[in-house]
């Protein structure tokens, strides 16, 4: 394609494009993110390509693989317009009866719709289904309009159009206040204004300036940020064009990790494919307004997606954090003035400067604006990445979207945030999603992990979790991070094998504190907050573990024994076979017996037991 | 010209040279912030973290270190709060648990009023304070030492564990390292370390006092050895 010198030449592009377009009358939308793609969507959307071509409809119908739905559970996920029938689970083997039936003649299979697990209700589109019903999807549902690879389906869709208001209709200042008054906050877990990081690093002396995209996404269970730059890459370069415009960068970099190969792939393609059109590059669109993104691999450390230690990673150096006394839009990446957003704060930008501020101030509550995207994981029925407006209140996310509990189990907690979140009680769960009133409660929205735990989590279990990743994610640098968490994941470890004493509460306490406050980086500085929001809402399974030698919840293997059920028990020797210590013995239609000194508690004998006599004390 | 800066530290207006820190500017007024990693004539990595103080703004106080932020006209710093005491005495605590056998660690801890220690003893060759590397990387630039691993794993090695060439054995890493005077009782045997309590708290690891001194009430709290010295 010729590279595009003014903003009419889009327009230009934009409408032939469509012209072209219209001639298609049926889209075919398969999910091809990382989620789909692990369930076979790959196969599935081979199948469904061959299929077209051999009924002949490669022409009228389009086949599009988007990015991420956000409903990974049902994956892989298709949709098919018009009617917007929904399809989940969809095999190879499907292709046939959904391009003859749904395709050619607009017939809904029923087979493949999604069922409620709960009232077995079918339902036909994505809007019906509950999951998607509590919603507010403003940037996931951009995903399913446009093919990541595709910079023209991104044109299409009115993709860039933000690009060239800011450049002919607004001024530098003009960006950073509407971004300053539409209340966006960083959504990488800080939640500082991003209208005040744009317009100080602007203030900041230097003609040099960069913009850094941060998809170095480490929490344990998330994945918005690989959703959205696998999904639509050029949304989030349109976001930090606008960015470097009005802070008057030059220079962007796309700092992603290499354990996302798909992002990576993509954003690589959106920049070369951004470039050959002339929207990165010199004079962007006829304008003075020169700016190039290069796309930085990470090497998988969790610690490079705070700030100062990604800028050590992109400048060549070990990935290890600073001091930052002086903020980074002052002295970043080279020294140089630099705004770091992570990724959907980018993505949230072109939206804003098109539909306004007072648009996206409208959602949200009074400090947090906007939505936010969460991935929805733990012992819930529907898993998934959710977007909802923010104010939105924990139990709307968990139970209404999720589905509440699997298995009948009550549910317990709910841990936001990722290793630096904490968890809170059922009894918190009308908490809003909100910044400042979840940092109250201990937690945080942080980058919008969700991690729902029922009574088979063992509070005490899940800081060991936490502190033991954040123990192999530490850099090492200051010793509040390096020894503190060590020293608090040994006390940890003393309560969870039994030998815990009353008095290392405190301990664990004030140790937490000092780490809190003194550690060099946010990494650090947010390590304790796994213990201290457990300590806080769950003292009473600590003081189990501590004073009883019990876990309430029979994880802690050092605190529990397995026995049978002598009444419960039918001797079907189903549990013998099954013991891979040999630690059970009994004939048959007697009751069994585990013998504790051999019994490992590896939990095979209670999984197998059909008639739960396999008891946990 | 050197522009100079107004700075209120522990109630007393000094005056300072801009581009300094609030470390340096402090111990040259004889207000001694206790602190590990630092050396006088190189730039500070802030790991050891024991240089500590609440940086006041706007009536609202951070915890920082007082090695890597720069003064500023106007800067009210706080070295000798209740609060900074305990982070610090905490920190030392950390600090001495892990590396007992030396005695400039047991120095710090006294001096940071670590009274008793309350995690099990290790017995570390190394604190990974770091001054090592930032001699031979920034006075000889060698670079023959560096930091390896991450996290626990983190210790200083040669490049690929191999003493380079450019290593020319100059031995200025081992004249800075904390861990080279053993306490005066001799090595502690691993599972028998103790808080030894008997130094007398002298400036080991900074330069000797400056003769400016101006006898600190926090000198008093962590047992300043001119304050010992006086009282006795």
């Amino acid at each position: 394609m010729p590279r595009l010198n003014s903003f009419r030449e889009l327009e230009h592009l934009r409408e032939s494009l469509r012209g072209q377009r219209q001639a298609i009358t049926t889209t075919v939308m398969v999910c091809g993110g990382t989620g789909c793609q692990a369930s076979q969507s790959r196969a599935v959307i081979d199948a469904v390509r061959d299929e077209l071509s051999t009924q002949g409809l490669s022409q009228s119908v389009r086949l599009c693989v988007t990015g991420c739905h956000g409903f990974c559970e049902q994956g892989p996920v298709m949709i098919v317009e018009p009617g917007n029938v929904f399809y989940c689970s969809v095999s190879p083997d499907d292709a046939f009866e959904i391009v003859s039936q749904t395709v050619v003649r607009g017939e809904v299979i029923e087979r493949l719709l999604y069922t409620d697990p709960v009232s077995r209700e079918k339902f036909r589109t994505e809007s019906e289904i509950p999951f998607y019903r509590s919603q507010d999807r403003q940037l996931l549902s951009q995903n399913l309009m446009v093919d990541p690879c595709s910079i023209e389906d991104y044109i299409v869709v009115g993709g860039y159009s933000a690009l060239t208001k800011v450049l002919y209709n607004m001024a530098p200042e003009e960006i950073i206040s509407e971004i300053k008054s539409s209340g966006l906050r960083g959504r990488g877990g800080g939640g500082f204004s991003t209208g005040r990081k744009w317009s100080e690093c602007r203030e900041a002396p230097g003609d040099e300036k960069y913009v850094i995209c941060n998809a170095d996404e480490g929490d344990p269970g998330a994945y918005m940020d690989r959703c959205v730059l696998e999904g639509n890459p050029h949304l989030v370069l349109e976001g930090m064009m606008i960015g470097a415009w009005a802070i008057g960068a030059g220079k962007g970099y796309v700092y992603v990790r290499n354990e996302y190969p798909l992002a990576v792939e993509h954003s690589r393609l959106a920049v070369e494919q951004a470039r050959e059109l002339g929207l990165l590059g010199d004079n962007i669109l006829g304008s003075s307004f020169s700016f190039d993104v290069d796309i930085a691999r990470g090497g998988g450390a969790f610690v490079c997606g705070e700030s100062t230690a990604l800028m050590a990673s992109i400048e060549g150096k070990v990935g290890e954090p600073r001091a930052k006394d002086v903020h980074t839009v002052v002295d970043g990446l080279y020294h140089k003035p630099t705004t770091l957003n992570n990724v959907e704060t980018w993505a949230n930008v072109p939206s804003i400067i098109l539909d306004g501020s007072s648009w996206f101030a409208s959602k949200g509550t009074k400090e947090s604006k906007g939505t936010k995207i969460l991935a929805l994981t733990g012992r819930i029925k529907n898993t998934g990445l959710v977007e909802v407006a923010m104010g939105t209140p924990i139990s709307t996310v968990v139970f209404d979207i999720g589905g509440g509990a699997v298995d009948g189990n009550k549910i317990k907690a709910v841990q936001t945030g990722g290793p630096s979140g904490g968890c809170l009680p059922l009894d918190k769960f009308d908490l809003p999603v909100d910044f400042d009133v979840l940092y109250e409660a201990g937690s945080m929205v942080g980058s919008g992990g969700m991690v729902v735990m029922d009574e088979s989590s063992c509070m005490v279990d899940v800081a060991k979790y936490f502190l033991t990743f954040l123990q192999d994610e530490s850099c090492g640098k200051c010793l509040p991070c390096r020894v503190g968490i060590d020293r608090m994941l040994e006390i940890i470890t003393d309560i969870t094998e039994g030998r815990g004493r009353p008095e290392q509460l405190d301990l664990l306490e004030e140790l937490a504190d000092t780490v809190s406050q003194t550690a060099l980086c946010g990494l650090g500085k947010t390590a304790p907050n796994p213990v201290l929001s457990t300590l806080r809402y769950f003292r009473s399974e600590y003081e189990a573990h501590i004073n009883e030698k019990k876990c309430p919840a029979g994880v802690c293997k050092a605190l529990i024994t397995y026995w049978i059920d002598p009444d419960k028990c039918t001797g079907c020797g189903v549990c013998i076979k099954g013991c891979v210590h040999q630690a059970i013995t009994g004939g048959k239609k007697e009751a069994h017996v585990i013998d504790i000194r051999l019994c490992q508690k590896c939990g095979i004998c209670r999984s197998e037991c059909k008639f739960d006599a396999i008891l946990i004390t | 010209m050197l522009q100079q800066v107004n700075v209120n530290i522990d109630g007393a207006n000094i005056r300072a040279t801009r581009g300094t820190t609030v470390l340096d500017a402090a111990i040259e007024y004889g207000i001694c912030i206790p602190h590990l990693c630092h050396v006088p004539y190189l730039s500070s990595i802030s790991a050891c973290r024991l240089c500590i103080v609440e940086h006041v703004v706007n009536g609202r106080s951070n915890v920082t270190a007082s090695c890597t932020l720069n003064v500023e006209e106007g800067m009210v710093i706080l070295t000798n709060t209740d609060k900074i005491r305990r982070l610090r005495r905490n920190l030392a605590e950390l600090l001495v648990a892990q590396a007992p056998n030396s005695r400039a660690i047991q120095d710090i801890a006294l001096r940071c009023g670590v009274k008793e220690v309350r995690y099990p003893f290790r017995n570390d060759d190394c604190v990974l304070c770091g001054r090592c590397v930032q001699m031979c990387t920034e006075v000889w630039k060698a670079r023959a030492i560096g930091f390896v691993g991450r996290g626990k794993e983190r210790h200083v090695d040669y490049p690929f564990g191999i003493r380079p060439d450019f290593c020319k054995q100059c031995g200025s890493c081992v004249q800075l390292c904390p861990m080279t005077i053993p306490p005066c009782d001799g090595p502690m045997k691993p599972g028998e370390e103790y808080l030894c309590r008997k130094c007398e708290s002298q400036l080991m690891l900074a330069d000797e006092t400056p003769d400016h001194c101006v006898w600190c009430k926090l000198g008093e709290s962590f047992g300043c050895g001119r304050y010992v010295g006086i009282k006795s």
